[in-house]
């Protein structure tokens, strides 16, 4: 019949992954020092969000190109 | 009879393509993270890409449920039969800016065709429920619960900066963008998959054989041009009918849907991508204000869900009795296709939803655009 397992798997992924994209580009936007009060730390943290925001992205596309994990 | 069928596939892919650029287009859109146009253009051409990147076979499209191995063998007829009521429910979805799964139409489509050519027991009831009944029941859910929380999320953590909350725009772009590609991979393999078994029932290729590569070519091609051509009424219905989406929401509804469809294509729990959207922008919705979201649109959404399989395989029954008259049935069934399909546009122009008015805060339109310009943009 359905198979639960594989529900439960893909409802826990998607809702764990998605959470922390939005937070992680929640906290970068956050973070981004406002102009009049310029910060080096803050903005090297948010820069990190950012990137780490981007790591999932591309993460994103080596799933979505299948050329690139069934090699 | 192998080169009609084609057509119409084609023609089906084109409307898969109009059907869902709101899938990934009708947020950044809504937010004007894009302008329409520009989001149009970027997912015809993500599409475009995604349908030449997918190598699975095409032929899994009838995923077991057309019991091909117990020796049952689909004709070219019923395909075409199939095809037209796909085509013509998507139509008909789209008038009524109705974001309905294309997937569903032609499983429908081909479902109603087999049972009036092959009999009931041509289809497995079992693989019927729990592949395409109960996943459609429960994509909205999972997507809205998680766009839900990812939203309450976002304005928590942006609460103390509300000036940052327009950064999620820029993001957006990104989303969505890895939905058109997503969505490229899948959808126009459907179309492959229906002209390779046609190519196979008529003896062209060998069974088991893939896709060649003039028809992964031309379906990516109608598929991009349909996205291209942009489903103004759906996306209009995504992006502001059910509730207006702000930029946060945009955002967190596209997270939601990108990270749903990938777990989903690869957890093996396969998800509807429009059904995906939907929830998604329901979520949003809820996650900000429960108030603004409303429920007269997000109903009707939802019925069309329900009925958009029966009501494609009624259709397509109807094409595949016609088509059994044989040659004449087939040219009463491509006649009356036609004659709906330019029905129903020609309805269409009477309402045009286009790329000026797809918002609820119209752009503006320069001078010396006049009336008719705009609505030859929708009807085309």
């Amino acid at each position: 019949m359905i198979d639960w397992a594989a529900f439960l798997a893909v409802a826990t992924a998607s809702l764990v992954s998605a959470l922390t994209l939005v937070g992680l580009y929640s906290l970068g936007l956050r973070l981004l020092p406002s102009p009049d009060a310029p910060s080096r730390s803050r903005r090297l943290l948010s820069t990190a969000c950012f990137v780490l925001c981007g790591i999932g992205v591309l993460f994103g596309i080596y799933l979505i190109v299948p050329a690139l994990h069934q090699a | 009879m192998v080169a009609l069928v084609i057509a119409l596939a084609l023609f089906f892919d084109f409307t898969n393509g109009f059907h869902d650029t709101a899938n990934a287009m009708a947020t950044p859109i809504a937010t004007g993270a894009l302008k329409p146009r520009t989001a149009v253009t970027i997912a015809a051409i993500l599409n475009l890409v995604g349908a030449f990147l997918s190598t699975e076979v095409a032929r899994t499209i009838s995923g077991g449920l057309i019991r091909e191995d117990d020796g049952i063998q689909i004709t070219p007829e019923l395909i075409f039969a199939g095809l037209i009521g796909a085509i013509v429910w998507n139509m008909i979805t789209w008038l009524l800016g109705l974001p309905s799964s294309s997937s569903h139409a032609l499983f429908g489509g081909l479902i109603g065709a087999s049972v009036v050519g092959l009999g009931f027991g041509s289809i497995d009831g079992g693989v019927l429920l729990s592949k395409i009944v109960l996943p459609a029941l429960l994509a909205p859910f999972i997507a809205a619960v998680v766009a839900f929380l990812a939203t309450k999320l976002a304005y928590a953590v942006t609460r103390r900066a509300p000036e940052a909350q327009g950064g999620f725009r820029y993001g957006q772009i990104f989303t969505s963008s890895l939905v058109s590609l997503a969505h490229g991979t899948n959808d126009a393999q459907k179309t492959m998959g229906v002209i390779t078994l046609t190519l196979i029932a008529a003896g062209f290729q060998t069974s088991g054989s893939g896709p060649a590569f003039w028809v992964i070519a031309i379906c990516a091609l109608a598929i991009a041009l349909g996205t291209y051509m942009g489903g103004w009424r759906i996306i209009k219905t995504i992006g502001t009918g059910i509730t207006d989406v702000t930029p946060v929401q945009g955002f967190s509804a596209e997270a939601s849907t990108t990270a749903a469809i990938l777990a989903s294509s690869h957890l093996g729990f396969a998800l509807s991508t429009t059904q995906v959207a939907s929830g998604s922008v329901i979520g949003a919705g809820l996650g900000r204000d429960a108030k603004a979201v409303r429920w007269r649109v997000a109903g009707r959404i939802a019925i069309a869900w329900l009925i958009t399989l029966p009501a494609a395989a009624l259709m397509a029954a109807l094409a595949a009795v016609i088509a059994h008259l044989g040659p004449i049935g087939i040219a009463i069934d491509a006649c009356v296709g036609v004659g709906v399909i330019v029905m129903i546009f020609v309805r269409s122009r009477r309402t045009a939803v286009s790329k000026n008015n797809v918002t609820s805060h119209p752009v503006p339109v320069p001078v010396g655009i006049d009336e008719t310009t705009e609505q030859k943009d929708t009807a085309r």
